[in-house]
């Protein structure tokens, strides 16, 4: 009987094949031990490194995209990897050099990119090879040799970034597919401070972080908790700990043969197991013609993303819509796509087994910030991206001259503080994708070595362009204040560095980044400063978002005389977006809106108002109210704007109505400072 | 034998039963199947179904050890998951498909297993107590068998299974639809109760229901085993199940219940061809053991003392009558004889403990009579009494709205008359079976957090059509509207839930 074959799920999510993984991982385990003394002499040649290497070092991992031809081929031996090392895209110069060598420093104990890309890069070249990989196939190491060597590689002489196009030949000692660096990877990563709590007992009252938080930036509406840590933690977990069990949110990427890609808890290596379960399902489902979407059981939801031979895996707790689960695994792919393009696609095509998790060494850290936007980046899910207010005049003047550099051949220029655009110009007919700006900027914030050097790195726009590298040129102007000139050509650097040059003077000139500073000193806007008839004040444009702050009744004095209160009528937060500007604005938060654990909530009320106005099937809806034990919500959807507004769960309704057309005209009337207009055209 | 009937019926959908502590050793997959619809489907099939199911099972208790999997939504396919009884698993597999209207809310489907289950149980006991009188399986199959095609029976519409979908928002499966009563007809009733539960022998507990249409106006019953007994009586012994198709007005099923064609062969195909190898084959366990489906439909008719009488559980070895139906019973844990006398529209269900009566179908004969010599000329009264009050199918209509109103601490659900409801469009009907999803998964997730605390909850939501979706959620209480031809505003929206709870549910959905 055909039974046998239709058989085989049960004994995957069955003990036994874990216990074989773990097994197999001993072995593993026992010969990275006898490889540790090697390890230890590259670390040395790492340190010195060290001071020409930064984070895009790990660029000469990538793979060839296929518009540009230039396959460019990662060195096997040592000599090799230093050489790539030091020939990466910074045209460091010697003052910043110092600067880089502290950072690096101070980084080897915080753990950022910089040092974990040298252990990935390192490991990967370290003459342990994987026990197992050998064990099962010998052809498998020679086909990722060969991958390997398709490899890009960056190298520069004498600072011009160049890419050539050489193939090189693998040694067969240095198998770079993935070499055992079981446990090893976490120790250059990420402290381990604190982070027992993480998602573990979200609602538990002892979340040190939002506690700390709760102190600061109140008023200040800052998002991002300053207690979170980047990059990977509990790496010492595995699917049999019970605190791995306990997660809250758990994200895995895993190819389509089962081999682990990334972890968000854990080690990838010790999931091989619990990965080529998820496969099992996804495929199983799949060769009865069908496409698991989402499984759920009690409070949690498994939500599946099949990308081609990428799997997609969110396993969470935290009861986001799956529909807004599905959203962040998209953007986990486009993460990834950003990385690599999808021509990584073709290395599996070749290869079925290929692991690809060489080619992410290092970016933990990335996919580790990306998550924890989703906890409070309304971008995430609203498709939208939001400005830093700022004087009409002002950002008109920083349009001007990214405008300028644009028309030199620069396909987008993109002037960003944090999270927030400054402004934005893009080429003729070429546009950017909210999603891609995203991840672009989580790229650049989440990646510690951006802020010490100017950068060349290659990056995807999955929206723009999925199949080829940009290249993109970064570089900080001020602690937040960053420039993004992205072009099509690998040589551009050093045009792009006097583009660079150029606008950093005008905006110095125009006082544009003192511009900055003030705004994000001053915040955005206050539901408490909500105007009572906002289209009676015409004449406030001189001032900051239409409040006069010179007067005794400063808001920010107010809003300390009456605490807990937030805006009029119970107004707590809003967020509007405007449809054809594909960009929104958020309210700062206010009290009681002031611990980080409350504002993930209500980010996660807005998140589920957003599901349910926009279901797939009979959406968009057109207005909701929303009563629960929390907030009271109203989402009002039209065909230019989206208003999603919280209120006190007592709130009047007809005052909230009342309230939210107020904040609409509040919006209008200040757009000119919050939105950037006349941007060209992001039509999709 | 009319094998073709059970052929092929519907492929779309897939229902099946099965026990996780069974076939544990590899090569016995099978033994874990108790259930399988579609009949013929092959084994291969059964058996990628159950290794899916029972993965998934293993896999979400890693995460979820005390709920595991509820449901897999993929592409083309739900798959609704109810653990009926530890270890034992009724999975149900459902096609999408737009055009078709296959839409459908998980909650609405899991009901369906759970009332199946119920009433299994509630006939038969417990599967587990089954399994364990007959371990080989073999017995529990054919009582299932049975049980599940007779009760799917009702479903059946031509050929295809019709399961509720998003046109079923404004209903409530697994309630207790209720009459609304004058004062003076409740004390009519109350004391026809009396008199009723007194013909019982001695001073035995005897408990009755009082039906009048598909409506309940009474019962002495806590609520599960009322919930069991009263679906049982609206699907087989009320007037319009009796005389079905003459009228097609029930607040429960829709009026199409005839659908011949495929009940009366189904029991005889139990063990079609494919099955021939197995022994445990339903059919061949079927000659052994005499299984009574009493969901077969057609078979209860009212006898010329107004008692309702059935063949379900066999004649009387002397030939004197038939056996009378026994059930069981989940609050008292006994089994009880079921007696059913019917008035016109009037409807009572008497149900004598087994233990009281000594000598069987002699004893019960003497209580029928009792009851006869008791209550004849009172439920005469109170049966035109209500009939007089009685104020047709569309008695709880309300103008303007299109509702369900449920109380999940009773059991109990009044909505729309579903002719009203058919009037709703399309688009309106979608968007109450989305907002009833989620609000489903709140309420689950309070359930999961807090028995304690109940949830509050009021959503409205103007729709791409125009059409107001209501939802109200509070102290255990559920209200759901449309609001089709409502103003734009959202006051007049909330102002028209305030009108009706102030004046249908006496103020219980009232903000102040």
């Amino acid at each position: 009987m055909e039974s046998e074959s239709n058989s085989s799920i049960y004994q995957n999510p069955n003990p036994n094949s874990l216990e074989f993984a773990k097994e197999d991982h001993l072995k593993s385990l026992a010969i990275n031990a006898a490889a540790e003394e090697e390890e230890v002499v590259n670390s040395e040649k790492r340190s010195e490194d060290v001071l020409n290497g930064s984070m895009n070092s790990n660029c000469n991992e990538r793979v060839p995209t296929s518009e540009n031809e230039e396959q460019v081929a990662c060195d096997s031996n040592n000599e090799g990897y230093r050489e790539g090392v030091i020939g990466s895209m910074n045209s460091v110069e010697r003052e910043e050099e110092l600067i880089v060598e502290k950072e690096l420093q101070r980084d080897s104990t915080i753990g950022s990119v910089g040092t974990d890309v040298f252990e990935e890069v390192g490991e990967s070249f370290s003459p342990s090879a994987d026990f197992n990989e050998r064990e099962e196939s010998k052809n498998e190491e020679e086909i990722s040799n060969n991958l390997m060597s398709e490899v890009v590689r960056e190298s520069s002489t004498s600072d011009v970034v160049r890419r050539e196009n050489s193939e090189i030949e693998f040694d067969a000692q240095s198998n770079p597919s993935s070499s055992g660096y079981v446990g090893e990877r976490g120790s250059s990563s990420a402290s381990t401070v604190s982070d027992e709590i993480e998602e573990v007992e979200e609602d538990g009252n002892f979340d040190n972080g939002m506690l700390a938080q709760q102190n600061d930036n109140s008023s200040n509406g800052v998002y991002d908790s300053a207690s979170w840590v980047p990059g990977k933690r509990h790496d010492e977990e595995d699917d049999t700990s019970i605190s791995w069990r306990k997660r809250k949110k758990h994200f895995f990427v895993l190819s389509h043969s089962g081999k682990p890609i990334y972890s968000r808890y854990g080690d990838e290596h010790k999931l091989a197991g619990f990965s080529a379960t998820l496969q099992a399902i996804i495929s199983f489902v799949e060769n009865g013609g069908d496409r698991v979407k989402f499984v759920r059981a009690g409070k949690h939801q498994v939500v599946f993303l099949v990308k081609g031979p990428i799997y997609l895996v969110c396993i969470s707790c935290t009861e986001e819509p799956h529909e807004a689960l599905t959203g962040q695994l998209e953007l986990l792919y486009g993460q990834l796509l950003l990385i690599l393009t999808k021509s990584v696609n073709r290395c599996f095509e070749k290869n079925s087994k290929f692991d690809m998790t060489p080619l992410l060494g290092g970016t933990d850290v990335v996919f580790s910030s990306l998550i924890h936007s989703f906890s409070w980046n309304p971008a995430a899910f609203l498709h939208a991206y939001t400005c830093l207010p700022l004087a009409y005049p002002t950002r008109q003047a920083a349009g001007a001259i990214l405008q300028d550099v644009a028309d030199s051949g620069v396909l987008f220029a993109i002037l960003m503080c944090k999270h927030k655009v400054l402004s934005l110009v893009g080429a003729q007919k070429a546009s950017l994708h909210p999603d891609d700006m995203l991840l672009l900027a989580n790229f650049v914030l989440s990646s510690e070595s951006f802020r010490t050097s100017e950068s060349f790195s290659p990056i995807c726009l999955p929206r723009y362009n999925p199949m080829a590298f940009l290249y993109a040129y970064i570089h900080y102007l001020d602690v937040d204040t960053y420039l993004i000139l992205l072009t099509t050509s690998s040589d551009a650097f050093f045009h792009l560095k006097d583009c660079r040059l150029r606008i950093e003077l005008v905006l110095l000139k125009s006082n544009v980044l003192s511009e900055v500073q003030k705004s994000i000193l001053e915040g955005g806007l206050h539901v408490e400063d909500l105007p009572v008839d906002p289209s009676s004040r015409t004449g406030y444009l001189s001032t900051h978002l239409g409040h006069d702050r010179s007067g005794t009744e400063s808001p920010i004095r107010s809003r300390e005389v009456n605490p807990g209160i937030g805006g009029p009528a119970g107004l707590w937060h809003f967020i509007y977006r405007s449809i054809n500007l594909d960009q929104y604005v958020s309210s700062e938060f206010s009290p009681p809106i002031n611990t980080s654990r409350q504002q993930k909530r209500l980010y996660r009320a807005y998140q589920k108002l957003y599901a349910s106005m926009h279901d797939r099937g009979i959406g968009p809806n057109k207005t909701q109210f929303r009563r629960d034990e929390d907030y009271v919500l109203l989402c009002w959807i039209t065909q230019d704007f989206e208003l999603y507004a919280a209120f006190d769960p007592l709130a009047d309704k007809a005052l909230a109505i009342k309230t939210c057309n107020r904040v609409c005209q509040w919006v209008r009337d200040v757009e000119n400072e919050i939105f950037l207009l006349g941007a060209s055209p992001f039509s999709w | 034998m009319g094998l073709s009937s059970t052929t092929n019926i519907n492929e779309s959908t897939q229902i099946c039963v099965f026990d996780l502590k069974r076939g544990q050793h590899e090569g016995q997959e099978l033994d874990k199947i108790l259930f399988f619809y579609p009949a013929d489907c092959p084994f291969s099939t059964q058996l990628s179904v159950i290794g899916l199911s029972e993965g998934l099972i293993t896999f979400t208790r890693i995460f979820s050890p005390d709920d595991a999997c509820e449901v897999i939504e993929a592409e083309k396919h739900s798959h609704v998951f109810f653990e009926a009884e530890p270890d034992i698993w009724m999975v149900m597999i459902i096609e999408k498909n737009k055009e078709a209207e296959a839409i459908w809310r998980i909650d609405a489907l899991k009901k369906v297993l759970n009332e199946l289950h119920s009433l299994f149980v509630m006939f038969h006991g417990s599967i587990r107590a089954i399994l364990d009188k007959d371990p080989g399986g073999g017995l529990v199959r054919i009582h299932l068998y049975s049980f599940i095609m007779d009760y799917l029976s009702d479903f059946l519409l031509g050929k295809k299974l019709q399961l509720p979908s998003f046109r079923d928002s404004l209903k409530e499966r697994g309630t207790i639809q209720m009459l609304t009563v004058g004062r003076e007809a409740a004390i009519g009733v109350q004391s026809l109760v009396r008199v009723v539960e007194s013909s019982c022998a001695g001073n035995t507990p005897c408990n009755s229901l009082v039906l009048f249409q598909d409506l309940l106006v009474s019962t002495t019953l806590p609520p599960d085993d009322t919930v069991n007994l009263f679906t049982y009586a609206v699907l087989r012994l009320a007037p319009r199940a009796l005389s079905s198709a003459t009228s097609t007005w029930s607040y429960l099923r829709k009026g199409t219940t005839a659908s011949q064609v495929a009940t009366d062969p189904i029991f005889e195909n139990a063990g079609s061809g494919i099955q021939a190898s197995r022994d445990t084959s339903p059919s061949r366990q079927g000659q052994r053991h005499h299984v009574p489906r009493p969901l077969q439909q057609g078979k209860w008719s009212k006898g010329k003392d107004g008692f309702l009488s059935t063949d379900i559980w066999g004649t009387q070895v002397d030939n004197l009558g038939s056996v009378t139906p026994t059930v069981w019973l989940q609050q008292t844990e006994e089994r009880v004889y079921v007696c059913v006398y019917q008035q016109k529209h009037l409807t009572i269900i008497l149900l004598v403990p087994v233990s009281s009566i000594v000598n069987g179908e002699q004893g019960i004969s003497i209580v029928k009579q009792q009851f006869l010599e008791n209550a004849s000329l009172k439920i005469l009264k109170v049966e035109e009494k209500l009939t007089r009050g009685w104020g047709g199918e569309n008695a709880y209509h309300v103008a303007g709205y299109r509702y369900l109103l449920s109380d999940s601490d009773r059991n109990i659900s009044r909505a729309s008359p579903p002719g009203k409801v058919t009037t709703l469009t399309k688009d309106s009907l979608l968007a109450l079976n989305k907002l009833r999803e989620e609000v489903d998964l709140e309420k689950s997730r309070t359930k999961h957090d807090d028995l304690r605390c109940e949830k509050d909850l009021e959503v409205c939501i103007r729709a791409r059509n125009n059409a107001w979706v209501i939802a109200r959620v509070t102290r255990g209480k559920e209200l759901y509207m449309v609001l089709e031809k409502a103003d734009e505003t959202l006051l007049y929206a909330s102002d028209a839930v305030e009108k009706f709870s102030i004046r249908y549910c006496d103020g219980a959905f009232s903000l102040d």
